[in-house]
């Protein structure tokens, strides 16, 4: 088995998006192609298989074995699709057919399913058993799990034995846990002689996945080599550029220094820290459930003046929730939460995962902003200068929302928050949509502003090399109905 | 013209036991939901049409004795003392809210009187107007689902070809041209012109060609229309374009995936087009001498005959409530998500 | 699987940059026609009744007269003025369907806002309210509330708008519970903005929009409505000219006089396709 794409080169209207010379994948070695959205790097992975959108050209070949393919046809693929080929899209729910059985949706998959449909049951639930899914082959998909609608998407994408496995941005949206999983998943195919080519703009899925690594910017490759080597030692500026903006590689002004935090032994710790900053926020014996399903209970925690707080955990852990109890945007099911009146006259400021969401969708930014400064009374100025200082032009506030890349509206719901020079910022997950530079110079803006102004941040992630680097105290949060980690009764103390 | 919201729903759980629990109750809890939500439309559907004919009743010029009396025996019959014993009888000398809850009272002991007119029980001539209407909405409900949703098919497989540019052109006109005036058009051009179709009648099976059509005509339009752009959504779907990576063959994908998903939205849509329908029962019966319930109830406000609007007003609203409980029932069955999305009209 | 976010990363907005003025620019050619066919139907509905003031004088030696000179659409069954009375109703169509919708849509979005903002019973009385009349067919309504009162034209105006408030009710009422509750809102109570802001910047732009789609059916459903009742015989009442009445009026005489049955049906179905022609999504031209 032997895949070989000469020369492919994808376009819309005349610009390129995809160039690259020849690419070989071989059975048993691993190609991963990482990059940030707009490289062109999925669109790799669909002129490849066959469903490039109907509106973009795209030339070149494509040798599976001795049969050479004229990319330019996608219909000359199909017949490779499940057999030969296979894909594991992204967001495996939304690839799930929602009104049917993850049992069918994995047999249908199966070369017997025309002709042997309860053969071809069988083995579905053969192999969603050998991936640790036994009970869910009779469950619709909207029960499941990220992580195990990913799992279920892998054992349709495989169940008919095609060799050559493409996976696009797999681990969207999964968090570590669901991710080692998938890493596990994608190596095996790799061990049963399979050819793997992942596209994703996950550093660490790359790094555990191994084999090649092709690093792409602006439609090119523009560096490949052992995974290993390329990424620990990078020689193409932009692999630089992207490796320096891995939160566990950075260096800032406003990072404090890791040997003053004394007590901080794991990167984790408890709540007991000796602080000399005033009491911002004190939340006794908080408890929360949704439903059946309890996110935490009898759960202490203390925000002072100037400190760095991070909550993490998994998915679903009610890192979200809890950051809102702690608000007094949503009420407790048990517990009081007490804040300091500092926090008064808007001094207390949120940050958005979404920032396009936070802010009035039909107006111009500058009228969202307008009524912020006209309500407290500010200094048109002050908008100006922190234009200035996050290096924004000031012509994006006649945008709207959904007009502006996520990078800057997030930096310009940064502006707003600090307008009132909070005291306390509660940032939800404010990266997590951005790619990695991006969110390198979203943080830098951010932790610039928290260090001028010494105010608190409390920092909702899942992503513990975030929190290491931005933080100096981390609150984990269990999964879901999970006993809860020590930790936490240490903070409930 | 519909928009669906979505409320949050409760985060789904990674707990592999409590998934497979969940299956079932949502499903039971979904039936016991819909039930109760159309009980309480069915009630307050009778609360507020009664309420209206009662306050007909009390807005009546005239004496509603008289009128009741001479419903009975006859104008010529008609005594001030005939009057007065009615008057007395149906309690009419009692104050208005007393006389509100026998209103009441009598609907809901299931007597719903007898015809100012004809003097006849309403409920006996009722149930041969409810078996017209519902033989008339049947035939064109079908006959639009088949015309529309095979028209919107073939659209949606080619979008922009000539088909989908021939079904919106389509979905236009009967959209423009409303119930009556279509009616008036077929009249002309079978009956007056043609002369291959009754006009008005009922009883034969041709007879119910013309208004079948016209009702079916305009709703066969919304029907191609959603079928066409939720079968275009859905072919672009992210599980359709896995399905077919998966190397299920275009046909199969199509039964398989594109035909159940649309399925879903179809049947909620004819919950919604049940209103449409039943309004185009009114209009056409009317035009058409068609003898249902919207016939009755036109003629009754005519004649101003109170228990007859009444009865037959109850009927083609509690009609809806069916009709809309049925499609919720089927929805439920065909979709296994839990219903956080509420239809607004 | 799908590239379309990467798609849009990656190309060039192509719209926002015409040259024509703003009020201009996002309007397909369909659109600009059928305003253009309404200003004519308004135009129409304003002066004609000015220039052809008696629409109830009856002269019976005109019966049927065909169109002429002074009379472009001839004169009916009764030797009355056919463009008389077409301007009357024309007239009368537009502003009672434009008095139903504003009162609908004000009672149902104030309804609806009220009902989404302070929740609690008021939310639970109102939406209780629209489960039933959801369940209602808008004729229907019209029917037994005109039964009522006989007819008077304030009485179907009435009833024309108690069966349409329900859905701007529901629609504002969805809408809004959305916007109240997303983090765009949220955040304009850590600013501690207030309402005005909140009405100002958060609900009135969501839902200006759909309430202009909205009205704009609802105006041509209600002509709809008029003169289906017109049709049937029990909307307004017969020597006021009605659409849908003057279409009953003339079809006995489709034969002697088509022109008389032809001129309410070419008014209402150019209505109809105006309204309907200016809420269409085609790509602008």
């Amino acid at each position: 088995m032997s895949l070989r794409l000469n020369d492919l080169v994808v376009s819309h209207a005349g610009k390129v998006l995809v160039e690259t010379g020849q690419l070989d994948f071989e059975p048993g070695k691993p190609v991963t192609i990482v990059g940030e959205s707009g490289s062109g790097k999925s669109l790799l992975a669909h002129a490849i298989m066959g469903t490039l959108p109907h509106n973009l050209k795209a030339q070149g070949s494509l040798a599976v074995d001795d049969q050479v393919y004229d990319v330019s046809d996608q219909a000359n693929r199909r017949r490779l699709w499940g057999r030969t080929m296979s894909l594991l899209p992204q967001e495996p729910v939304l690839a799930l057919d929602p009104t049917m059985r993850t049992r069918e949706q994995v047999a249908e998959g199966a070369p017997t399913f025309r002709t042997d449909k309860q053969g071809a049951r069988r083995a579905a639930d053969a192999l969603l058993a050998s991936l640790g899914l036994k009970h869910a082959s009779a469950a619709f998909p909207h029960t499941l799990s990220g992580g195990m609608a990913q799992r279920v998407a892998f054992a349709a994408a495989t169940i008919g034995g095609a060799p050559v496995l493409i996976a696009d941005e797999p681990s969207k949206g999964l968090d570590q846990r669901a991710r080692a999983e998938l890493a596990e998943l994608l190596r095996s195919h790799i061990k049963s002689g399979g050819i793997l080519l992942t596209i994703t703009h996950d550093l660490d899925l790359a790094r555990e996945l191994g084999g090649e690594v092709l690093v792409m910017k602006d439609a090119h490759v523009v560096e490949k080599g052992a995974a290993g080597e390329v990424l620990a030692n990078p020689v193409h500026p932009y692999t630089r550029r992207l490796l320096a903006a891995e939160p566990s590689r950075w260096r800032h002004q406003w990072m404090r220094d890791l040997s003053e935090g004394t007590e901080r032994a794991d990167g984790r710790h408890g709540g007991s820290i000796e602080s000399s900053g005033t009491l911002l926020v004190s939340g006794t014996g908080l408890g929360k459930s949704f439903g059946d399903q309890e996110l935490f209970t009898d759960l202490s925690i203390e925000v002072r003046a100037g400190e760095r707080v991070a909550l993490s955990g998994p998915s679903g852990s009610g890192k979200t929730t809890l950051g809102n109890v702690l608000l007094r945007l949503l009420p407790p099911d048990t517990g009081t939460v007490q804040h300091s009146e500092l926090l008064q006259r808007g001094r207390l400021q949120k940050l958005y995962q979404d920032p396009a969401l936070a802010f009035p969708g039909r107006v111009p930014l500058a009228d969202s902003l307008g009524d912020v400064v006209r309500r407290h009374g500010l200094d048109h100025a002050r908008l100006e200068e922190l234009m200035g200082s996050l290096r924004l032009a000031p012509e994006l506030l006649h945008r709207r929302p959904g007009q502006i890349s996520g990078g800057e509206l997030q930096r310009i719901a940064i502006i707003r928050s600090m307008l009132l020079e909070p005291v306390l910022v509660f940032a939800d997950e404010p990266t997590s949509r951005l790619d990695l530079i991006t969110q390198e110079e979203t943080m830098m803006c951010l932790m610039e502003q928290v260090d001028k102004l010494d105010c608190a941040l409390v920092l909702v992630t899942h992503d513990d090399a975030l929190a290491a680097a931005v933080t100096t105290r981390s609150i984990a949060l269990g999964a879901p109905s999970a006993v809860i980690e020590p930790e936490l009764e240490l903070a409930a103390q | 013209m519909v928009s669906l919201t979505t409320k949050p729903m409760t985060q789904a759980t990674t707990q592999p036991g409590s998934s497979a629990g969940r299956t079932l109750h949502p499903a039971l809890g979904t039936t016991a939901r819909v039930l109760g939500r159309r009980a309480f439309q069915a009630a307050g559907v009778v609360v507020l049409v009664s309420t209206a004919c009662f306050a007909m009743v009390q807005s009546l010029p005239g004496d509603i004795a008289f009128r009741i009396a001479a419903g009975r025996y006859g104008y010529d019959q008609v005594t001030a003392a005939s009057a007065d014993s009615v008057r007395a009888e149906l309690g009419l000398d009692q104050p208005a809210w007393l006389q509100f809850l026998d209103w009441l009272g009598g609907l809901v002991s299931l007597n719903l009187g007898n015809s100012l007119v004809t003097g006849a029980s309403v409920a006996g001539e009722l149930g041969l107007n409810l078996a017209s209407s519902l033989q008339l909405a049947a035939v064109a409900l079908i006959l639009a689902l088949m015309v529309g949703t095979t028209a919107g098919a073939l659209a949606a497989a080619r979008p922009g070809g000539i088909l989908d540019r021939l079904t919106t052109v389509w979905v236009s006109v009967t959209r423009a041209l409303p119930p009556f005036l279509l009616g008036l058009v077929l009249i002309l051009l079978f009956a007056v012109h043609l002369g291959v179709l009754p006009a008005a009648g009922h009883g034969e099976a041709k007879n119910i060609v013309l208004p079948a059509a016209t009702l079916a005509v305009g709703l066969s339009g919304l029907f191609a229309r959603v079928t066409r752009d939720t079968m275009a959504q859905i072919r672009q779907s992210d599980y359709v374009r896995f399905a077919d990576t998966k190397g299920l063959g275009s046909w199969l994908v199509f039964v398989r995936h594109v035909i159940r998903n649309t399925g879903v939205t179809l049947i909620a849509y004819v919950g919604v087009q049940v209103l449409v329908l039943i309004e185009g029962v009114v209009v056409v019966e009317s035009l058409f001498a068609w003898p249902g319930l919207g016939h009755a109830l036109v003629h009754a406000i005519f004649w101003r005959d109170i228990p007859m609007i009444q009865a037959a007003a109850l009927a083609l609203a509690l009609l809806v409530v069916a009709m809309n409980t049925l499609v919720d029932l089927a929805t439920a069955a065909v979709d296994p998500r839990p219903r956080h999305k509420e239809a607004v009209l | 699987m799908t590239n379309a976010v990467a798609m849009q990363e990656l190309l060039p907005a192509s719209a926002g940059d015409s040259k024509r003025p703003k009020w201009l620019a996002n309007r397909s050619a369909t659109q600009l026609v059928s305003a253009g066919l309404l200003a004519v139907l308004v135009i129409f509905a304003v002066a004609g009744p000015l220039i052809w003031p008696g629409h109830a004088v009856q002269d019976l030696s005109r019966f049927l007269e065909a169109p002429g000179a002074g009379e472009p659409l001839g004169r009916d069954h009764l030797g009355r003025s056919v463009i008389a009375r077409l301007a009357h109703a024309t007239q009368l169509s537009l502003v009672m369907s434009v008095l139903c919708v504003s009162a609908a849509l004000l009672f149902g979005s104030l309804a609806g806002i009220a009902a989404a903002w302070r929740g609690g019973w008021i939310d639970s009385v109102l939406h209780g309210l629209s489960e039933v009349f959801i369940a209602l067919p808008a004729l229907l309504v019209v029917l037994v509330v005109s039964a009522i009162a006989n007819g008077d034209l304030w009485t179907l105006c009435l009833g024309l708008a108690l069966a349409q408030w329900v859905e701007y009710f529901r629609m504002v009422r969805a809408r809004s519970g959305l916007v109240l509750a997303g983090p765009a809102v949220e955040a304009a109570g850590l600013f501690q903005l207030g309402p005005v802001h909140v009405i100002r910047r958060h609900l009135l732009p969501e839902l200006r929009p759909l309430l202009t789609t909205m009205a704009t059916f609802g105006v041509g459903s209600s002509i709809l409505a008029l003169s289906t009742l017109g049709f049937v015989g029990i909307g307004v009442r017969p020597p006021t000219p009605e659409l849908g009445l003057m279409i009953t009026e003339a079809f006995p005489f489709y034969h002697e006089a088509p022109w008389m049955a032809l001129a309410p049906v070419l008014v209402l179905t150019t209505i109809l396709i105006g309204l309907l022609g200016l809420r269409s999504k085609e790509s602008p031209a």
